[in-house]
């Protein structure tokens, strides 16, 4: 049939008009096609990875993403010079740095752009072992913190004559900075008494380092060394001191069969968690459940295979619940019990199981004192913590904890947990449910398992602060640092003797109290009474901190703290009362060695100025090699922004100790190069090659590393990501090593002759320094590592808390009744349902962090702040809004109602959103809200008018041989300010998300009220990055400023700043404005005051010590004598 | 040469048709080219042809039949019917994609103004495209090329044009409202399926 159409269709050829002319003519086979065919562009490629292998990394040819939007090769081809329309493709270098956007460390990879210099975009680090690639959106926001139209361009200075908080600046050079404020350390330091060692003040928000300001504050010979944890994690930290001497869980989320998060942390926001939810998706795809423990429906909770909404502080007894069940139902793991609990300690103690008895903490003595002994008093003490108990104390419903305990046996040995902020941070006494939790995942077994809990020491690397091989006087490791002979008290008060870190949240407190200080030194002790150098570090103490105006009272105050400055990228609200605000670098611009324990296995990453690192793989030289990160920023059109590592090795140098007499100058001075600051390269290549063998190994014997002169750190610079040790599982079980007459443990040495074994087995030599140690523990023969504790095995039953006074907590335990509740208060949550009387009061949940926002850092990112707007409300039951006649968008007046003084602190009004996600009774709003300024823009005209030389006069190219050549000559001096690309000489505060506020506040009550919004602006300053800048369509107010609000509240024995509060409920009143905050804060000087002389169990004078000597004493190592304490009667 | 001519005319009527909405230039072509009309009997005979202006026709009859045939109705896309989930493929892992990049080709979407390069306009074009490149190398001497570009076709259509085409016409023809659409329908069913067995005929019998 159709062969006979053919001849009908031959009569196509007799068309009027040609085919070719009727046709559209959809295709083109000109330049574009060729261009697609010349390139090695596909729109078919073979994978779909993100990244290109590492040895293209110098030279990587990417389309550009802006263009793919018209249609991609496809319809325009790529650019050539045949085909100008096609699209662009990027020369990139790619240059590994490591987020710094909260503490997870996740690699990343700056994109440069080798025609403009600039980065065109972060992606993740493929060769990062714990992100794998991939990050979260904070991650990506690193593009724009870099590319911020109002960072701080040059450093800058208090204007003269003007007192703080007044806002106004002068631009000032790095030089005169820290010739003042190098000036002002070294006379302190040269006083060299005892209260000057403690008034030079370090103070770190978050670290994202593994210590190297610690190193350089030991070199200094000072303890001040100051960091937020106490406002952040101490309570979860203690629970793992008492159990393990160790500083937090390390979890295997990836190989678990019951993920069991206390909180909405790990896998929604909060610690490590994008790392840690990748872990954790993989894990679930094998089959793994997940149980949420949170009163609050997080995202994490939402997803879970059981949530758990528990009383606020209560989660001890559900933990104890379980651990009754397993104890009394035969499923404990007593081989590993057997092994790993300190039984022998307990049943060889008369006088704490008599204690027991008395206490009714058991109800018959043992009988004897094996092993099946106690497993009998094990199950005679915990029998009380029955359903119906945990029920009636928890408020959780009986079939959610019997399925939790179906699943937690289910689990086995692989059931991981995180115990952290959240539970532990928000509740008086929540340590113990740390505790508690570790004592019934170790009755199963599951502490150093595969898919198991571990602990924090053995996964992590900690090499920042130990290049000291490089420079003329620390000699290796640091090892010829003098150890410091101080004690500060403004950091470890005597009160709090256990505090897991400083009490860095009372320091205004204790800065006013002169009382305090008098009482102490009447008692023999040297308290400062005021700071000679206060330096907080990428830190906003007056805003996240408890309590923020008296904060504010003492920053403003010249006599208590005499000099201040902040190293710091951004504005904020601590910066505006400060002398000095020195801009150094984010994420891609600053050096640190950074690792955590986000898996079984000891990684690092390598923070870069990735800009300073391609000028340096390009072949440029700095003209000033101890400032070449200025330089380099500088040259990029960042403005005068450094990093802290070069700043403090100049400071160190040059401007504490010019002339070497306070033996500082010799600490940071580079062997190389006597006389000058140690180099970047020098100190990371000792840092990392005199620490890490196998990185060492790696890096000089990889042919394109060898013949460098710094080849570990090379390699490092190339790669950003290191893993020394993978899949270190029951490393407890370690057998000791001995090598040359010496034994080893942990890393340490001891001399092996001086080696003994003594009771339970425990092992015993001496170190260098001829102090003997508890290094091993004996067990079946086999000498072993075993934990960092005095028994070497799992304290569930702290011996040594008898004698810091906490006898009756020595064990896990929670108060099993009313009277127990009373007698045994520290234990308490301060939010605990037995305070809630009123029928409008509630405990407010505080602790949970929306998973875009990074404390303070957010407001300088235009899609981070988008994202988070009016997200944080007041979460409340439906039924209880119903009842009290709350509606959603009502504004509530959230009054603040101390349990333990029984005074008002205040109130925040903030905005009523009515929800089935939270527990009855509770409400949730988290602390990481309100932001506020005092004015939209600071004019700083002499720093257009300071800065008259031209960086650079080639254009800003890296293939460019004349602008490779080029750099600022004497940086940072005076005479050599550089012109700011762009700066009109105004710029804006944190224009995406910060609104202006009015502040009153008059030494005893403080207001602050919202009064401009945000509005869109056309930025001026890295405009090409800033398009949108105009396109804001929120008012900026992130929720109310709860924590100036919020009273301290120090916990007993943590010292944890206890985030929850009591709060009264009531209708907003006329004239209120969601945002306002009305505190009492003289009340709330009261109310710390109430905590500790009605809580704490501090020295007194039969103390001989001020704190344990075998727990960790953080930052810088202190000589034992210390410790040594005289308290007056 | 005749017989290339011819299907390479048609070819690019059919794909002209298929592709976009008329305009009053091509409709003229259709109305008065008389072996045009003869491949288009229902169209010849319409009343409608003649008595309607060329404005008016297009954009109350033919156009709105059209666009429901290529846009509302059905779906004239190779990978909406070759698919398993009858999505239309419109990024580079279209199964075209590669054919036309080997042979130099790309589709200019600005001109083609359709979602992906498979639909059924572009592919009868790409037929002209390869009939005159063929032609071209007959006229030049090169018989190694024009036996190829003929095999090129074949498989072209084998592969591609006849997996889904045929599904496609049937069905433009039994919803088409014009006769215009109907008869091309028609036409362009019967064309494929006769060229086919041609080009099948003619590359037997090559040496």
């Amino acid at each position: 049939m159709y062969l006979e159409s053919r001849r009908t269709f031959l009569k196509g050829a007799a068309f009027t008009v040609a085919g070719a002319a009727i046709v559209k003519g959809v295709f083109s086979t000109d330049a574009a096609a060729e261009s697609v065919e010349n390139s090695k562009f596909t729109n078919t490629p073979d994978s779909l990875s993100f990244y290109p292998p590492l040895d293209q990394w110098n030279s990587f040819q990417e389309l550009d993403g802006t263009d793919w939007k018209r249609g991609g090769i496809d319809r325009h081809g790529v650019q050539s010079e045949e085909n100008p329309d096609g699209i662009l493709v990027n020369d990139f270098m790619i240059v590994p740095t490591a987020c710094s956007n909260c503490e997870a460390s996740c690699g990343l990879t700056a994109w440069v752009d080798k025609k403009t210099f600039t980065v065109k975009k972060y992606m993740g680090n493929p060769l990062h072992p714990g992100s794998r690639g991939r990050n979260c959106a904070k991650g990506y926001a690193v593009q724009s913190q870099m590319y911020d139209p109002d960072r701080i361009p040059f450093p800058l200075k208090r204007a003269p004559g003007s007192k703080r908080g007044e806002g106004k600046w002068i631009r000032t050079t790095w030089d005169e900075a820290m010739t003042t404020i190098g000036k002002k350390m070294g006379d302190t330091i040269r006083k060299g008494d005892d209260l000057s060692k403690k008034s030079v003040m370090f103070h770190v928000g978050r670290p994202n380092e593994n210590g190297f300001v610690p190193q350089v504050w030991e070199t200094l010979g000072l303890d001040s060394y100051n960091s937020h944890t106490n406002i952040c994690s101490s309570n979860g930290r203690t629970p793992t001191i008492w159990t393990a001497n160790d500083d937090r869980t390390s979890p295997d989320w990836a190989n678990a069969k019951l993920i069991f998060l206390n909180s909405s942390h790990a896998a929604d926001a909060g610690h490590y968690f994008q790392q840690s939810a990748g872990f954790i998706a993989d894990a679930r795809k094998k089959g793994a459940k997940m149980v949420v423990m949170d009163p609050r429906m997080s995202n994490s909770a939402g997803m879970s295979d059981l949530w758990i909404a528990a009383w606020p502080g209560t989660e001890a007894a559900i933990y104890l619940y379980l651990a009754n069940r397993i104890l009394n139902e035969n499923m404990t793991d007593k081989k590993f019990v057997k092994k790993w609990f300190n039984w022998e300690t307990l049943m060889n103690d008369q006088e704490h199981l008599n204690f027991m008895l008395q206490k009714g903490q058991i109800t018959k003595a043992p009988t004897g004192n094996g092993f099946d002994d106690y497993m009998d008093l094990l199950k005679d003490m915990y029998a009380p913590y029955t359903l119906e108990y945990a029920v009636k104390e928890t408020h959780v419903p009986a079939y959610k904890l019997e399925k939790l305990y179906e699943m937690f046996i289910w689990a086995g040995d692989a059931i991981s947990t995180y115990i952290w902020r959240a539970a532990a941070a928000g509740n008086r006494g929540a340590w113990m449910g740390g505790r508690a939790a570790y004592f019934c995942i170790g009755l199963r077994g599951a502490i150093g398992t595969e898919g198991g809990t571990f602990f924090h020491h053995w996964h992590v690397i900690s090499v920042s602060g130990k290049g000291g091989s490089s420079t003329v006087g620390q000699g290796a490791g640091g090892a010829d640092v003098p150890k410091i002979k101080v004690w500060n008290e403004l950091t470890w008060p005597p009160e709090w003797p256990l505090s897991t870190y400083e009490m860095s949240y009372l320091l205004p407190h204790l800065l006013t109290d002169t009382a305090w200080q008098k009482k102490w030194n009447d008692r023999g002790l040297k308290v400062p009474s005021k700071l000679a150098v206060y330096i907080p570090r990428m830190y906003n103490p007056v805003w996240i901190n408890p309590d923020g105006f008296r904060w504010i009272e003492v920053l403003k105050d010249e006599t208590k703290m005499e000099l201040t400055m902040n190293l710091s990228p951004v504005w904020s609200e601590t910066n505006w009362y400060m002398d000095y605000v020195l801009p150094v670098g984010l994420a891609g611009e600053r050096h640190d060695q950074h690792s955590e324990a986000t898996f079984p296995a000891r990684w690092t990453s390598f923070r870069q100025p990735v800009l300073r690192v391609a000028l340096e793989k390009s072949g440029w030289k700095a003209k000033n090699p101890n400032r070449a990160t200025l330089e380099a920023h500088v040259k990029a059109g960042l403005g005068e922004v450094w990093e802290e590592n070069e700043f403090w090795f100049d400071m160190c140098v040059n401007y504490i100790d010019p002339d070497g007499s306070l033996g500082i100058k010799k600490m940071w001075e580079s062997k190389r190069h006597p006389g000058k600051p140690v180099t970047i390269a020098e100190w990371y290549d000792a840092a990392f090659g005199d620490n890490l063998p196998k990185l060492k190994e790696t890096a000089i014997n990889d042919e394109r590393y060898s013949k460098e002169e710094f080849p570990v750190y090379a390699y490092l610079r190339d790669h950003g990501a290191w893993m020394e040790e993978d899949k270190i599982y029951n490393a407890m079980e370690r057998e000791l090593k001995f090598e040359d007459g010496e034994v080893i443990s942990h890393g340490h040495k001891f001399d092996a002759g001086s080696m003994s074994i003594g009771a339970a087995g425990v092992i015993s030599a001496k170190d260098h320094e001829g102090k003997e140690k508890k290094i091993g523990i004996e067990i079946d023969g086999k000498k072993m590592e075993g934990f960092e504790t005095l028994t070497r095995k799992l304290e569930f039953f702290t011996q040594w808390a008898t004698d810091w006074h906490w006898r009756e907590y020595a064990m896990p335990f929670y108060p099993r009744n009313d009277k127990e509740k009373t007698e045994m208060v520290h234990l308490v949550s301060h939010v605990n349902h037995m305070y809630m009387k009123e029928e409008n009061s509630f405990a407010l949940n505080t602790v949970f962090r929306l998973p875009y926002n990074i404390h303070t850092r957010s407001a300088n990112s235009k899609h981070l702040m988008e994202i988070s707007q009016n997200h944080d409300p007041i979460w409340i039951y439906t039924k209880d809004a119903q009842r009290l006649g709350f509606k959603r968008g009502d504004a509530m007046r959230v009054k603040i109602v101390d349990t333990v003084s029984g005074l008002d602190s205040g109130y925040f009004v903030a905005m009523a959103v009515p929800t089935e996600g939270v527990m009855p009774g509770t409400l949730a709003c988290s602390h990481h809200g309100g932001r506020w300024k005092l004015t939209n823009h600071v004019t700083i005209p002499n720093g257009v008018s300071d800065g008259k030389i031209d960086p650079s006069t080639a254009p800003r190219d890296l293939s460019n041989k004349e602008f490779l050549n080029e750099s600022p000559a004497n940086i940072g001096k005076a005479g050599a300010q550089t012109k700011i690309d762009d700066y009109s000489g105004t710029s804006g505060i944190n224009s995406f998300g910060v609104p202006v506020a009015e502040l009153q506040m008059d030494g005893k009550v403080g207001k602050l009220k919202y009064v401009e919004g945000i509005k869109g602006f056309k930025a001026e300053r890295f405009a090409q990055y800033n398009r949108d800048s105009e396109n804001i369509w929120w008012d900026g107010l992130s929720g109310s400023w709860q924590n100036a609000v919020a009273a301290p509240h120090p916990d007993p024995i943590s010292g944890m700043h206890c985030w929850h509060h009591k709060v009264i409920l009531e209708p907003a009143q006329p004239g209120d404005k969601i945002g306002d905050i009305f505190v009492n804060y003289d009340n709330n000087l009261k109310v710390y005051q109430a905590w500790r002389d009605q809580l704490s169990r501090g020295l007194d004078s039969n103390s001989t010590i001020r704190r344990p000597r075998h727990i960790k004493r953080p930052w810088v190592s202190l000589d034992p004598s210390a410790y040594d304490v005289h308290i007056k009667s | 040469m005749d017989e290339l001519t011819a299907r390479s005319n048609i070819y690019g009527l059919l794909s002209r048709i298929m592709l976009q909405e008329l305009d009053v230039e091509i409709l003229n072509t259709l109305m008065n080219d008389k072996t045009v009309l003869e491949f288009l009997p229902h169209w010849n005979e319409w009343e409608q042809r003649t008595s309607v202006a060329p404005q008016k026709l297009l954009e109350e009859y033919l156009n709105p039949d059209f666009t429901n045939l290529s846009l509302l109705h059905l779906v004239p896309y190779e990978t909406f019917y070759t698919r398993a989930d009858q999505m239309v493929e419109t990024g580079g892992a279209n199964p075209v994609t590669d054919i036309y990049s080997a042979y130099d080709f790309i589709v200019d979407y600005a001109v083609a103004r359709v979602v992906s390069a498979d639909h059924i306009g572009v592919e009868l074009e790409f037929m002209h495209h390869l009939c005159q490149a063929q032609m071209k190398a007959t006229q030049e001497g090169d018989t190694d090329a024009a036996t190829e570009l003929q095999a090129v076709q074949h498989r072209f259509l084998n592969t591609h044009l006849l997996q889904w085409a045929p599904m496609y016409l049937i069905n433009m023809k039994y919803e088409s409202r014009t006769p215009l659409y109907y008869d091309a329908a028609e036409m362009a069913l019967e064309f494929i399926l006769s060229d086919n067995e041609t080009l099948t005929t003619d590359i037997a019998k090559a040496p």
